[in-house]
């Protein structure tokens, strides 16, 4: 647990050739263009959380995120999010998506948007807040353009209005 | 989860784990070991002082690759359809 030089492979878990596939776009060197930055402004017992998660979640009462087409249309991914409550439970959602297995969400929905955990830092004072609204997208995104044009900014518009000043990303 | 994205795309926190796809927080049910992930990724928050830093986080998975659950019951469409070509990148990455 105590391994302070440890280096993340992002790859461990993934096939050797599927890896070395994906490995061909990403470069060698650092990132070197310019990075956004707000920089956190308050103690984090003062500050409002969100949550966003691309692991295609959806409430039951939502349609949930069209994987039918993407089965006919294997480089298009539904570009639309989901609201989930902040109260939300396993037993309101659903998953949809094709590059995981779902049934540990459908299990315990904290394992990919730990919503429970957060709800527990703010009767503990470790944050100040957890919004009322958290999100889901769907990861699989060869072409973001309607998911940065269009989901997006509604997703900060919904937050802004809640004042929501911190947020956690959390990739499927 | 994948920290080498950050060298295509740059973001401006990563707290980067060693956690297979689709459970980045922990095992169901385990709130100890989601909650000690969950701290140790709102440090980061706290300590980021400049845009780029990737901290790695460090945990580790209990069970091996070979052994840990995460793929989909069916191959995805993309992977599918790149198959010839996802083999032969991993034949030459072989050699």
């Amino acid at each position: 647990m105590a391994d302070r030089a440890k280096i993340v492979d992002g790859f461990r878990f993934m096939p050797p050739s599927l890896r070395a596939w994906i490995s061909k776009d990403i470069p060698a060197e650092e990132y070197s263009g310019d990075i956004p930055w707000t920089p956190l402004k308050k103690p984090l017992s003062e500050t409002t959380f969100s949550l966003v998660t691309s692991a295609g979640i959806n409430l039951k009462t939502d349609p949930p995120f069209d994987i039918e087409r993407e089965k006919r249309e294997p480089a298009w991914g539904d570009p639309s999010m989901r609201e989930i409550p902040s109260t939300t439970t396993e037993t309101d959602i659903d998953v949809n998506h094709l590059h995981i297995d779902t049934g540990y969400i459908k299990e315990d929905i904290n394992v990919m948007l730990p919503l429970r955990r957060f709800r527990e830092f703010e009767d503990e004072g470790i944050i100040g807040r957890l919004a009322p609204t958290c999100y889901s997208f769907y990861g699989f995104q060869l072409d973001p353009k309607i998911l940065l044009a269009e989901t997006m900014p509604k997703i900060v518009s919904k937050m802004q209005a809640e004042h929501v000043e911190a947020v956690l990303l959390t990739p499927a | 989860m994948t920290p080498e994205f950050h060298r295509e795309i740059g973001m401006p926190r990563v707290a980067a784990i060693e956690y297979p796809y689709g459970r980045p927080v922990g095992q169901p049910n385990d709130k100890e070991g989601q909650r000690n992930v969950l701290v140790k990724a709102l440090s980061v928050l706290q300590n980021a002082q400049l845009p780029g830093q990737v901290v790695h986080l460090p945990f580790t998975w209990p069970e091996a690759p070979q052994d840990t659950q995460w793929h989909p019951p069916e191959i995805s469409p993309i992977v599918k359809l790149f198959l010839e070509e996802i083999k032969k990148a991993g034949a030459e990455a072989r050699k």
